[in-house]
């Protein structure tokens, strides 16, 4: 009779136990397009919960500048352990907070096309910023910068807000480190040509570009992979500019006031696995951080390959970005 | 049924004077706290203030000059047509379609800005069907929709309805011996608009200028999409810019600042001026007086409500024609109702209980603003009715985030807020629907009730309600509306991945899925339609019950 109690009792505490264990959770801020249902987040969250036995919940913001937002207004307080979806644009302001922890990390498998040095934050997707065109509307896409600067004004192209969207800056600092000091020359040059400058690339993606209404839009380079494997089309591609292309990483880091370090350390490594990298290319539509090698979407292969990479560090941009905001406001709205 | 008499000798629940001033009073001063709080966060987060850097720069100075002259310019383009076909609306009481016209009327306003954004473009956009109709009949025609065109054109979709809806609720009040009066003496053309419907729509046009103003004022995503570039850019971008990529606080609080004290200038103008206009009686018989027309008033009426419904439909008829193919069912439910139909079910979840909380909140606020004496008391109530229209989101929200952040614990208490702040964020609208009928009140039925002890919930049951349950229903479908579309609040707090239905959207337009986010804008609006058509329904009067007084039950405006 005892014995079977006795079983029963240490089974039960047994239970208890790994109950306890695998309540373990990590929180990890991010923005709706890495956590959609049909985003890498839903696989990847199975995945590392697979080799985890732990619980990942995603808090969803609204984008990159509201993860740091919240960020900052919890402070110490905050209930991240990960944040997940910041970018180059973003990382400066979100280093200066002195809320983020190193992360203590090799990173000597990335797969980028700058050589990475961050003690803080890791990357896990990268793309270029590139004018995707309608193949249908504009057979003869521009084949540089320069040319679609001079291009007759009957060409129209959308772009994106510098204010209020990632792409949008992207472009700000793309002519910056193309042109210098005659970048705003340059962009009264273009003013013509753009249609509109919406506050957001959706909108523009959507209300605009796929209604037709300018055969150009400021997208990135990744986006025909989308329409090339999932939509089946071979319509919208980018077009590829001799000049150089301006480069968008996107990163996670470590919240210092975790309680979880250890475990957001081991989700920060699975980032740099296949595990979790094979859902990037076609869920998050950029370019994994690692080599995946033959795992790579054949489609990846038809994109363009820009022979020169625009990169500026993040610092000089958090440094230099008012000014430059400042400039190109001054050269549109004269 | 017992007559409302039998009740007199008992004290009525809810009878005492405190319940019609205090709640609305508090709820107020609780919204200001809120704003204040928000603003105060941001102050003291700021670093330095420095006014100068605002006021001196040239940029920002044409901002707000920009700003106010698309603001004022699509409020007299929206009144005005507005009027007309409030006009057209009254005159015409009985013919095929009114109600129609009516729901599509109420639909524009809630629709979510890119849903209705697209559909606009696909009307007037360089590919669009108007613009293709206009190739044909005027070739060379120099039409571009990106700049102030687009700008305008949009706020008059998204406002003139509503401002038509509410004049015609107005004209609809008109005490009925003063119709039968007009018809007896002939009245038309300028007479008729001087004698009878001047005065009745003199109460609503300064709340309604006023509210339509605000709207376009804080106006975003229209104006950066249609607005062609930096050169049309309003107070509310540079605010967002601040907060969101500058973390300048200090800018943003300045900017917000003069935001608060433009808008705000304005309303108290209003407020100052709506306690001047006396209030209708409104007394109805079954009468139903025929007003004299010109001969060809008709088909100029027709023609005009023709067109104006057109206006309305054909970026109603872009957005089924965009998202049909998404939704339709081909071979079996295409898999996206897999998405769509949970979404739905939490849109509403949130949703339904905000829609009410604002209705009863409207109602609180009107009570109290007619119960205060004081001059303070009498204002502060009237906040609530224009203060979530003009603070901005983002400072309202992290005021609010920052005074409950120790108790944000689990998702579920998450959404509880989404659902109070969606129902303090459509308290405006609900506050115009309601605040004519309310208002309308006859004076010497409130006062026969007061001497028959008619007070407290018996009041409300038998004098009030008869006569608001439609305007109720309507303010309550706008008030489930705005939030079923809405999508700021819940970005704001942030949410697990289960999506509402604009998050969906988002989700969907975030990652490339056009046709189906083309398909979720088309389900979103059915929804709506849904809502509107469902409340006005439900809300038709029952048969009148024996016993009561013909004069309450028949003093219920007609304009579902």
């Amino acid at each position: 009779m005892r014995l079977p109690v006795l079983a029963a009792i240490s089974l039960a505490v047994s239970f208890t136990l790994s109950e306890a264990r695998a309540a373990q959770e990590l929180n990890v801020y991010t923005h709706p397009s890495f956590a959609a249902e049909w985003g890498p987040g839903p696989a990847v969250k199975e995945a590392f919960e697979k080799q985890c036995d732990c619980t990942l919940n995603y808090t969803v913001l609204d984008s990159g500048g509201d993860i740091l937002q919240r960020l900052r207004l919890e402070g110490s307080s905050s209930q991240a352990d990960v944040v997940l979806g910041l970018d180059t644009g973003t990382m400066e302001m979100a280093r200066q907070t002195g809320l983020l922890a190193p992360h203590s990390r090799k990173l000597d498998n990335l797969s980028l096309p700058v050589d990475w040095q961050d003690d803080i934050f890791v990357p896990y997707d990268w793309g270029y910023f590139a004018f995707v065109y309608d193949t249908e509307q504009l057979p003869n896409p521009p084949e540089t910068l320069e040319a679609l600067i001079n291009a007759p004004d009957d060409l129209k192209i959308i772009i994106q807000d510098p204010r209020t969207s990632t792409p949008g800056l992207g472009l700000l600092l793309w002519m910056h480190a193309v042109y210098g000091d005659q970048a705003g020359a340059k962009w009264r040059q273009l003013s013509g040509k753009i249609l509109t400058t919406t506050q957001s690339w959706s909108d523009g993606y959507f209300s605009l570009f796929m209604n037709g209404e300018a055969p150009m839009i400021l997208s990135y380079s990744t986006s025909p992979a989308y329409h090339m494997a999932i939509d089946k089309t071979d319509r919208y591609q980018a077009a590829l500019f001799e000049e150089g292309h301006y480069l968008q990483v996107e990163v996670a880091a470590l919240v210092k006031s975790s309680e979880h370090q250890e475990l957001a350390r081991e989700f920060l490594d699975f980032m740099h696995t296949p595990a979790f990298q094979r859902h990037i290319p076609l869920k998050n539509v950029m370019y994994p951080a690692i080599d995946l090698g033959d795992e790579l979407p054949q489609v990846f292969n038809r994109l363009i390959e820009p022979a020169q990479t625009f990169y500026i560090e993040p610092a000089t941009v958090a440094d230099q970005r008012r000014e430059l905001v400042n400039e190109w406001l001054n050269a549109l709205t004269r | 049924m017992p007559s409302p008499a039998e009740f007199a000798p008992l004290r009525a629940p809810l009878s005492h004077p405190g319940w019609q001033l205090w709640p609305g009073l508090l709820l107020a001063a609780a919204f200001v706290a809120l704003a204040g709080l928000g603003l105060g966060s941001l102050l003291s987060a700021a670093e330095e203030l420095n006014p100068s850097s605002v006021l001196g720069s040239r940029y920002l100075r044409g901002v707000v000059a920009f700003t106010l002259w698309q603001a004022g310019l699509s409020v007299l383009l929206s009144l005005a047509l507005a009027l007309a076909v409030a006009r057209a609306l009254a005159r015409h009481p009985h013919f095929p379609g009114r109600t129609l016209l009516l729901r599509l009327m109420e639909l524009s306003l809630v629709l979510p800005t890119i849903v209705a954004v697209s559909g606009i473009i696909s009307v007037y956009g360089r590919q669009g069907w108007f613009t293709g109709l206009l190739e044909h009949v005027a070739p060379g025609h120099s039409w571009n929709l990106y700049g102030l065109n687009g700008i305008v054109l949009a706020h008059v979709f998204f406002n003139a309805p509503l401002a038509g809806r509410i004049m015609l609720q107005a004209l609809e009040s008109l005490p009925e011996p003063r119709l039968r009066m007009a018809s007896q003496l002939g009245l038309r053309g300028w007479w008729l608009w001087r004698a009878v419907e001047w005065p009745a729509l003199k109460p609503v046009l300064p709340g309604l200028s006023a509210l339509v103003f605000t709207l376009c004022f804080t106006s975003f995503a229209i104006i950066m999409t249609l607005g062609g570039g930096p050169s049309s850019t309003t107070l509310e971008v540079a605010i967002y810019q601040a907060l969101r990529f500058e973390f300048d606080f200090a800018q943003a609080a300045l900017l917000a600042i003069i935001q608060l004290l433009i808008c705000g200038s304005l309303w108290l103008v209003v407020f100052r001026s709506r306690l001047d206009s006396t209030l209708l009686p409104n007394r109805r018989f079954a009468f139903s007086a025929p007003l004299k027309t010109w001969p060809g008033l008709a088909l100029a009426n027709a023609l005009l409500l023709g067109i104006f419904a057109l206006f309305l439909l054909a970026p109603l008829a872009a957005i089924v024609v965009r998202g049909l193919p998404a939704l339709w069912p081909v071979h079996g439910l295409p898999p996206v109702y897999q998405q769509l139909l949970p979404a739905t079910g939490r849109s509403l979840l949130i949703a339904l209980p905000a829609g009410a909380g604002a209705v009863i909140l409207a109602l609180l606020t009107l009570a109290a603003s007619q119960k205060a004496q004081g001059p303070l008391t009498r204002t502060l109530p009237s906040v609530t009715g224009y203060l979530p229209l003009i603070v901005p989101p983002l400072v309202l929200g992290t005021g609010l985030f920052i005074l409950l952040r120790p108790s944000l614990g689990n998702s579920a208490q998450g959404w509880v807020l989404v659902s109070v702040i969606n129902g303090l964020m459509a308290v405006p609208f609900v506050l115009q629907v309601l605040r004519g009928p309310l208002n309308n009140q006859d004076k010497s039925t409130l006062q026969q009730a007061d001497q028959l002890g008619i007070l407290g919930w018996y009041r409300w049951r038998w004098l009030y309600w008869p006569r608001l349950r439609r305007p109720v229903a309507l303010a309550l479908a706008y008030g489930v509306a705005l939030s079923l579309g809405d999508f700021g609040v819940i970005a704001l707090f942030g949410s697990p991945g289960e999506p509402t239905l604009p998050m969906l959207l988002y989700q969907q337009l975030g990652s490339y899925q056009v046709a189906n986010a083309a398909g979720t804008g088309l389900w979103l609006l059915l929804c709506l339609l849904a809502i509107f058509t469902t409340l006005t329904r439900v809300s038709r009067p029952a048969p009148r019950p024996r016993g009561q007084p013909r004069m309450l039950a028949g003093a219920e405006p007609d304009h579902a």
